[in-house]
């Protein structure tokens, strides 16, 4: 179809619009980070100051940092989000398969609870997630306050809503001829959805570990709760906290911080930027 | 290599009220290519995925050769299955698809390569092994899910209307060629269709059902000369059989069958039918003429023809289909093309009563052919 030019033009000047506002905040901590402290607070929209040597320089005192400790956060922040990914895909998918094929009154009520925890907001549950997991750390006698799996198991509740939303949907458009005949091949269930569901689902597991990536690499409010401003693991956004004080904020560092901690997530996806947008068409018109 | 089996096997889903599949006994012999036929939803499916074990058996019981297979999972029953949408695993190639049961059950990786290899080969698929489904035609796909079949050399080979998918020409080709195949792996062949021509060209016996019932078991020539019922009668030959109203009345020795259309046509009952029929003698029948048993005999004498009033006709390169009307009744006849009759014409075509069909309007079942 073919838009008439006026319509079109409109549209085009609105998207213009939508992608600079997106892009500012990005545009502040980019073109910041390339100036001292001073500067921002003078200037902060302006290129006054900004140089490499002053870049170079803040990258140094970041990393360099001893009340931040930018290698072991920056660790921290991999492992988790990393680990929760593939949790999700592997479990999400099971889940979704099994819900999916498994038409019972149960199953229905499993996939309705899941859809419904997704309309809750993290903040109405946090502060009762935090004790409910301080009190089932000391009843099983694992740490999940200031603990990896503790996160990690967290991240898996709160994505699985989704991820499996998106999964069964997905999965509903797989003909049911294949199980079939992967039985008749020999296959047991297990094998089954190893050697064929699982494989099929990888287009639309790339487009769940892009959405679900980016929040668990982010978020800044679950691990600054569950694993605590001054505990002994920080992810990076947690630890980027390090420069603000209660009297300074240390902006140029700040900035240069926040810019190292998104930089992983645009290599990434300049890099599988192909599989993501296949993912996202093919899960479309399948 | 197997019979099929099944004693008194009844197939009911859950929460539905009446089975799909009531109370079956059906022998398919080793070896045997056994067609089963039917309108959707007459239980033929349902049928050959009890034999998968894709679909458990409410009760009764299915033999596998002279094994008990009710509550054997599809993977022991030594079976192999092509589907109609050919359920090949996307995310393999072809090779794989065809090794992929065979590495499942752990045989040696010569072994695989040598079968699958083999199976290319005979299916014409040599050059494509390397290839995605995606990458393939309609055709090489079904030959494809054919190999994965093949090369498990099963006991029982489950084809479910594996042709419906393709187009008319291919769906001729691969009719042959499936037929090849079966002479081929010598094996027992189960195959859903819901197609006659299939069914009448492929078939050692067929069996056709209806409501989960078979109707009529058995060779496509004695389905095609004498059905036992009027749904048979109805399902085998293409255009279908023509059934019209007659009452038979005896007159001085002789018996007729009456057909009030456009007049009212007396038709001499040969002598060999007539015995069947005294009983019917004042009564109204069904009468069943296939369209191409019309003016098969040189032209017949005039007291044996059928009033009708020309509709229209389609042509058919060596043939005319003429779709005519007796009285309220239509009815289809196939002659050769160089018979010449105007549209809109009434006008009488004989009819050769010796290749009719007599059914009873009441049971419908065949009285006599």
């Amino acid at each position: 179809m073919k838009m008439r030019k006026g319509p079109f033009a409109i549209l085009m000047i609105i998207a213009i619009i939508i992608a600079v506002y997106t892009l500012f905040p990005f545009f502040m901590v980019v073109l910041n980070s390339f100036k001292k402290a001073s500067n921002i607070v003078a200037s902060p929209v302006t290129t006054a100051g900004a140089s490499f040597g002053q870049l170079k320089a803040n990258l140094s005192a970041v990393v360099g940092n001893s009340n931040f400790n930018f290698w072991a956060a920056f660790g921290t922040s991999a492992v988790i989000t990393v680990v929760s990914l593939v949790l999700l895909a592997l479990f999400g998918g099971m889940a979704a398969w099994v819900i999916c094929r498994n038409k019972t009154k149960w199953s229905t009520m499993i996939y309705m609870t899941f859809i419904a925890s997704m309309i809750i907001p993290f903040q109405v549950v946090m502060l009762a997630l935090i004790s409910t997991f301080r009190d089932v750390g000391n009843f099983i006698d694992i740490k999940m306050l200031q603990s990896i799996p503790g996160i990690v198991f967290a991240y898996c509740g709160f994505g699985g809503a989704m991820t499996v939303f998106i999964l069964t949907g997905f999965i509903k458009g797989i003909p049911y001829e294949l199980e079939e005949a992967a039985a008749i091949d020999g296959c047991s269930p297990e094998g089954t959805f190893f050697r064929v569901i699982f494989p099929l689902l990888k287009p639309v597991i790339v487009t769940v570990t892009i959405l679900n990536g980016m929040w668990i690499w982010n978020d800044y409010l679950l691990p600054s709760l569950m694993l605590g401003q001054n505990g002994p693991v920080k992810t990076l956004p947690v630890a980027v906290q390090a420069f603000v004080g209660s009297y300074v904020k240390q902006w140029d560092l700040i900035l240069t911080a926040a810019l190292l901690a998104i930089l992983p997530m645009i290599i990434i996806f300049i890099v599988a930027q192909k599989q993501i947008m296949n993912g996202m068409v093919e899960g479309a018109i399948k | 290599m197997a019979s099929i089996s099944f004693r008194n096997v009844t197939k009911i889903y859950d929460g539905a009220k009446t089975p799909v599949v009531p109370n079956l006994d059906l022998e398919i012999a080793d070896k045997e290519f056994v067609i089963l036929v039917g309108p959707s939803g007459c239980g033929k499916s349902t049928t050959l995925r009890m034999i998968a074990g894709l679909e458990s058996i409410s009760s009764g019981e299915l033999y596998i050769g002279d094994k008990l297979v009710n509550k054997v999972p599809p993977k022991d029953r030594d079976i192999a299955m092509v589907f109609q949408n050919y359920a090949l695993y996307p995310h393999m190639s072809v090779y794989d698809n065809i090794a992929f049961g065979l590495k499942l059950r752990k045989m040696d990786k010569d072994e695989i390569d040598k079968r699958v290899h083999e199976a290319a080969k005979i299916l014409d698929l040599d050059h494509l092994l390397q290839r995605k489904p995606k990458a393939l035609s309609g055709g090489q796909r079904q030959r494809v899910a054919l190999g994965r079949a093949m090369v498990r050399n099963p006991a029982v080979f489950l084809l479910d209307e594996p042709l419906s998918n393709l187009d008319a020409k291919l769906r001729t080709a691969m009719r042959s060629e499936i037929t090849r195949l079966h002479r081929r792996l010598d094996t027992t062949f189960v195959y859903v269709t819901h197609d006659q021509t299939e069914a009448m060209t492929m078939g050692d016996r067929i069996c056709v059902m209806k409501d989960g019932i078979i109707q009529q078991f058995n060779t496509p020539q004695v389905l095609y000369d004498t059905p036992d019922n009027l749904f048979v009668a109805g399902f085998i030959g293409s255009p279908q059989m023509n059934f019209l109203d007659a009452e038979i009345a005896e007159e001085g020795g002789n018996m007729y069958a009456v057909v009030r259309g456009e007049a009212e046509d007396k038709l001499l009952i040969p002598a060999a039918k007539r015995e069947a029929l005294k009983p019917y003698v004042g009564k109204t029948v069904t009468l069943g003429i296939r369209p191409e048993h019309f003016m098969t005999e040189e032209k017949l004498n005039a007291d044996n023809a059928l009033t009708v009033k020309v509709d229209f006709r389609e042509m058919l390169g060596s043939e005319y289909n003429f779709y005519l009307y007796v009285g309220e009744n239509k009815i289809i006849m196939r002659v050769p093309s160089h018979e010449k009759m105007p549209e809109g014409d009434v006008i009488k075509v004989p009819v050769n009563l010796a290749l009719m069909h007599f059914f009873d309007k009441e049971t419908e079942k065949a009285i006599v052919h």
